[in-house]
């Protein structure tokens, strides 16, 4: 099997999830040849991939016509991360006036697109890995199934129910905090409750998440929909196609 | 005749660059470093959000190096709100970035620029030459995770750091001791094996080695130290000037006497070589390192050196650790300015942040180290190729892209823009 690993605009914090398989990474390297991985290897080839990893958002005319080359190149590719999936922290300027976040950090030479998107704007995504950063459990499942021809099995319900698995006392009602999770999808064991805090949503929306009575439960707690919908914009994931019209 | 050799891509560095070389008539005549990485605007986007926001969305500048974003973000914060963070809870940071420099390091030394001493593309050519020093350097990487996994969840983009403190803490560390003292012990091991390898005979000229000075050997805070001056970090921009350049997404930095400095490993290392923990002294005698060192090549055994400091430390916070009664201290915001500064692995990360009397960010300035080493690494690169003649791709790519790796920039870090004056680039003679 032929994989490559691109990157867009990012942190490059999804592709280390690679280097944290470890020795895993060097047992599947005798199934999968790794033929295009910039930060780990400086022999790269492009021509044809069974499958491609991509991470970061696309936010430059230059990050179009690259993306739409590796959907021609690859059979299955895979968006991971908050970035690739939804267009990622750099996805807030999109709520706002961009030349103003544009002149007021940068004078201007550089072509970069007023919204940072998702790769799913431009190209066909056939599976998401979620979260900023996804986990090498996920990585791991994805690789493994794929390789067996089977269909990876990522959770697709809310992180409340890890919490609950976890015997996590909730936030909200123990602690009166805000907490994303109820719309949030899981995978990452419910970090942010764990640590006594509210999640903040890296992991992004479940699909077809109920935004209406996330903001009327808070509502009743008395918590402003404006304050939700500010927590949504920079929760990693406000541009994702499930939630970005309600912002 | 002028013609320009390039290589598009670099490749095992963090981020998106490419390094063009210009000849006329076969000589070398200039060369650039350009980052193409796409800017991200986080400055701008943290504008109008309220101060809590900052550790997680500066966290994200950076999937290697979070922790420091984490660190120097909150200093700036307690700074500008004059909170004083009690002892216990700054060894507890100092015990977080230990994992991320011995992680960090460790992925640098041995899945990045090791490669390049044996002449394999990746590390996994490298596991098939020699597998025990593969795994060696995978347990070190692990060892400094799992520090970040406990102390905060997950290695990238921890969720516990918060201004004052830590949102909660375990309530013990015993299970890290083994780990660690496992990993050091393989990091001793290696140290053999890394002295054996070959160095190109090359040396960095005219570079001033910048880094912070604190009691212990630099990381979680102190004033900026250069050439035996102190400049606190309300001070920086007053001594370093940022500049744009036109073929780089990423600033330039130098002195405001134009000198160029370094920062990172290197200048740690030889500015406060003597506060090394005794087995990291030791290590760098048995490599035969000692102040100053001025070959970049060496940046990977001085990195392995600060491995060996970073882990014995940690050893030590982790046998003494007693859950801290409080594990944050209030934070209450105030009208005003905060500074904060923090040795990341790659070198000093400057962050500053002024804030309205509610504590909503009304300007965000941050300078990583990555686009205050780049004129530095253009300059090696250029003592490199300045005499050769007829360059070609490949003998870049043999030559040259070693050495941009040694400094390990990480260029998704570096593209970041402040404001900026075009004309002070002038005034300085920089653009
Ligand atoms: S999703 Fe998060 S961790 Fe992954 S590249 Fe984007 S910012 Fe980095
Ligand atoms: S803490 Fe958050 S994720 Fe956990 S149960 Fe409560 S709302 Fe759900
Ligand atoms: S709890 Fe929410 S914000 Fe925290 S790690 Fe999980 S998905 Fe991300």
């Amino acid at each position: 099997m032929k994989v490559g690993v691109f990157k867009f605009s990012s942190c490059d914090g999804c592709q280390l999830a690679f280097f944290e398989l470890e020795e895993e990474l060097l047992r599947l390297s005798e199934k999968v040849q790794i033929q295009y991985f910039l930060e780990a290897s400086s022999k790269n080839t492009w021509d044809y991939f069974d499958l491609a990893f991509v991470e970061g958002s696309i936010s430059t005319p230059e990050e179009e016509e690259r993306i739409k080359k590796i959907r021609e190149s690859s059979r299955f590719l895979v968006a991971i991360g908050a970035c690739a999936v939804s267009g990622g922290i750099q996805s807030a300027r999109n709520f706002e006036d961009f030349s103003e976040i544009y002149f007021s950090v940068y004078s201007g030479r550089y072509e970069v697109n007023p919204l940072s998107k998702p790769l799913s704007d431009f190209v066909k995504v056939d599976l998401e890995i979620r979260g900023c950063p996804i986990n090498k459990e996920a990585l791991r499942e994805v690789l493994i199934a794929l390789l067996q021809g089977k269909s990876p099995q990522l959770p697709s319900y809310p992180v409340c129910l890890e919490c609950k698995r976890k015997g996590n006392p909730c936030v909200v009602v123990a602690k009166g905090l805000i907490c994303l999770g109820p719309i949030t999808v899981a995978g990452c064991g419910a970090l942010c409750p764990t640590f006594e805090r509210g999640c903040y949503g890296c992991y992004g929306p479940v699909e077809k998440p109920n935004l209406q009575a996330l903001l009327e439960g808070y509502s009743r707690l008395r918590v402003s929909q404006d304050l939700i919908k500010e927590l949504l914009r920079i929760s990693f994931n406000g541009y994702n196609k499930s939630i970005r019209e309600w912002l | 005749m002028a013609m320009k050799v390039q290589i598009e891509a670099l490749t095992r560095v963090e981020g998106g660059g490419s390094l063009e070389v210009f000849l006329r008539d076969g000589k070398p005549e200039s060369l650039r470093l350009s980052i193409y990485e796409p800017p991200r605007f986080i400055e701008g986007i943290l504008k109008g959000k309220p101060y809590q926001v900052i550790p997680d969305i500066t966290a994200r500048i950076c999937g290697i190096c979070p922790v420091a974003y984490q660190m120097s973000g909150v200093q700036a914060i307690e700074d500008a709100f004059c909170v004083k963070i009690p002892e216990d809870i700054e060894e507890i940071r100092r015990l977080m970035y230990f994992g991320e420099w011995v992680q960090s390091h460790a992925l640098h030394v041995f899945f990045l620029h090791l490669p390049d001493f044996f002449n394999v593309p990746s590390i996994i050519e490298l596991s098939k030459i020699d597998k025990g020093l593969v795994l060696a350097g995978m347990e070190i990487k692990r060892a400094g995770s799992f520090i970040i996994q406990a102390l905060g969840g997950r290695t990238s983009h921890p969720v516990s750091v918060v201004p004052g403190g830590f949102n909660a803490l375990p309530e013990s560390l015993s299970e890290l001791k083994e780990t660690l003292e496992k990993a050091l012990e393989k990091a001793l091991w290696t140290v053999e094996k890394l002295k054996a390898l070959n160095f190109p005979d090359f040396e960095l000229k005219e570079v001033l080695f910048v880094s912070l000075i604190e009691e212990d050997y630099p990381i979680l805070k102190g004033d900026i130290y250069l050439e035996g001056v102190r400049v606190s970090p309300k001070e920086f921009k007053s001594f370093f000037v940022e500049f744009e350049v036109p073929y780089s997404t990423a600033k330039h930095a130098m002195t405001k006497y134009g000198r160029v400095y370094l920062v990172g490993p290197i200048a740690r290392f030889n500015n406060a070589f003597e506060k090394l923990s005794p087995l990291a002294m030791e290590t760098a005698q048995k490599l035969s390192l000692e102040p100053m060192v001025k070959n970049p090549h060496k940046g990977i055994l001085v990195r392995i050196v600060e491995i060996v400091h970073a882990l014995e430390r940690s050893i030590r916070i982790v046998k003494d650790y007693k859950k801290p009664q409080r594990g944050k201290v209030e934070v209450v915001p105030r009208s005003s300015t905060g500074y904060g500064v923090s040795e990341a692995p790659r070198g000093i990360l400057w962050h500053s942040y002024s804030f309205d009397s509610e504590g909503r960010i009304l300007s965000a300035n941050i300078v990583p180290p990555t686009s205050q080493n780049q004129r530095a690494i253009e300059l090696s690169l250029w003592e490199l190729i300045k005499d050769k003649e007829n360059i070609k791709e490949d003998w870049l790519r043999d030559h040259a892209e070693p050495v941009i790796r040694s400094f390990d920039p990480c260029i998704s870090c570096a593209t970041h823009f402040l404001k900026v004056s075009l004309k002070d680039a002038k005034k300085f003679n920089l653009a």
